[in-house]
């Protein structure tokens, strides 16, 4: 289950060479990445290793430290590889070591080394992204990759309110714990029920007020876009320097394996 | 139940991210037809509502502990169409906010932890309408068996990619999946039930397929605010 759903994440703290660079350059460099290391099977491995040091390289450019990268990863990666490292065990294949009553199957290790190298990629360059980019810059870029604008706009109202009702949800769970509400059970889970349907309701005022506001103040379906950019030299040397470092290396490794 | 990278093969993350952005897209337009770009504001809150929603864990058993999904609940409140869009823009957002659930794997986690559930739901209480008297008993009966089938083919969605990409053994992961979930679903169905009550009785206009009793104004409500 997603851990990572409780906690707001905090704005970017750092950016160092990348905070100037287009939004859209640091989404298709960081999600390229993942892309790349997920379209590689085990026998291409060196790819994951080209993965891991432009990963490196961005994080030395944004100045990012280890510390707070483990920080952000720290409530999804963990659980991931716990499961992960149950699949030697759980895999169909030939047993290649026996621990006690259980069978190590070779299937079940490539499972495990394709999937935590991968889950690890993936989750340092969302770390990255999210680290050297804020919210509304990501959504700008999407927008401009041409994102469909009601989902876009959708975002862009949900990133706003969240942090309101999501502080909304914190009193009401600290005001049900102080008057002595503590589940036991799936069932008793029912009375925070009541708690969802005052926030929905609240939401839904909160949303018509939010709405007239807007309205008396000339909204018309389009909302001012933030800080609207061109694409530099700075931005294409990013992404050429990421597909440089990472296509020659898959197309090797995928030839070798 | 979100999938992180690494976890499903090509063909799989391809196939599964073919089906979500058809159905988003689908629905987009769908929505489009009712509400039209405007009041986008009120579906933002709305799913801001989805996100803090997902906060509130509950117990399930042997100390570990599920989260609230609302996919049912917003299947009830928006119709099947606006919650499956409601729902893909909370999905999406976890994946690039808070690295939650992988980029590769987005089309797989809308469709398991919105598309499918929204629909599933929405199918039940259009059916329900139709075959059942419209009672308050008959909705939230129906409401709750809604919630818990919502989680549970959920879990069964995330197992059967799990299984096809080859990362765990049909036979392990889908009794280990539906074991767990079947308990999560509970949790899910009580808080979904008693919230729909809570909002029939405040304001029975908002939910589609509300008795008679009330004036039976479809989900339509929110947008006549606007």
């Amino acid at each position: 289950m997603g851990g990572g759903c409780g906690h707001l994440p905090a704005p970017p703290t750092v950016g160092g060479r990348l905070r100037g660079l287009d939004a859209r350059a640091k989404v298709v460099g960081l999600i390229g990445v993942t892309i790349v290391a997920v379209s590689a099977p085990l026998e291409a491995w060196p790819t994951w290793v080209a993965c891991a040091l432009v990963l490196a390289a961005v994080a030395v450019a944004a100045e990012a430290r280890p510390r707070e990268i483990a920080r952000r990863a720290a409530p999804v990666l963990p659980p991931v590889l716990f499961v992960a490292a149950f699949a030697p065990l759980l895999s169909g294949g030939r047993a290649v070591a026996s621990l006690g009553p259980l069978t190590v199957s070779d299937h079940g290790l490539r499972v495990l080394a394709e999937v935590g190298a991968k889950a690890t990629i993936g989750t340092v360059a969302a770390v990255l992204l999210g680290l050297t980019t804020t919210f509304p810059e990501t959504l700008e870029a999407l927008r401009r990759m041409r994102a469909p604008r009601t989902l876009t706009l959708i975002a862009a109202f949900m990133y706003r309110y969240l942090v309101t009702l999501v502080d909304e949800v914190r009193r009401m769970r600290a005001a049900m714990t102080s008057r002595g509400f503590r589940p036991r059970s799936p069932f008793a889970a029912a009375v925070l029920g009541r708690l969802v349907a005052v926030l929905f309701l609240r939401s839904l005022g909160r949303g018509e007020r939010v709405y007239r506001a807007m309205l008396s103040r000339g909204y018309g379906g389009q909302l001012p876009a933030v800080a609207v950019g061109r694409l530099g030299a700075a931005d294409a040397a990013f992404v050429a320097v990421v597909a440089l470092a990472l296509v020659p290396a898959r197309v090797l490794a995928g030839m070798a394996a | 139940m979100h999938i992180p990278d690494g976890f499903l093969d090509n063909d799989v993350a391809l196939a599964t991210g073919v089906i979500a952005a058809a159905a988003v897209g689908y629905g987009v337009r769908r929505a489009g037809r009712t509400l039209d770009e405007r009041t986008v504001p009120l579906l933002g809150v709305t799913a801001a509502f989805v996100f803090a929603a997902q906060m509130l864990n509950f117990p399930v058993a042997g100390g570990t502990s599920g989260h609230f999904l609302g996919a049912a609940l917003a299947a009830v409140l928006l119709g099947p169409w606006t919650a499956t869009v409601v729902l893909s823009v909370v999905v999406t957002a976890q994946a690039f906010m808070f690295a939650d659930g992988g980029i590769t794997a987005l089309g797989a986690n809308i469709l398991n932890m919105g598309v499918i559930g929204a629909l599933a739901v929405g199918g039940l209480m259009l059916a329900a309408r139709r075959i059942l008297p419209r009672r308050r008993s008959v909705l939230l009966g129906v409401t709750a068996v809604g919630a818990w089938s919502a989680v549970m083919l959920g879990a069964l969605a995330t197992a059967l990619q799990l299984a096809a990409s080859g990362t765990v053994p049909l036979g392990t992961v889908v009794p280990a999946m539906l074991g767990v979930h079947a308990l999560i679903g509970i949790g899910e169905a009580a808080i979904t039930v008693t919230a729909v009550a809570a909002v029939l009785a405040a304001r029975p206009d908002l939910i589609a397929g509300a008795p008679p009793a009330a004036p039976a104004v479809r989900h339509t409500a929110i947008v006549q605010e606007a």
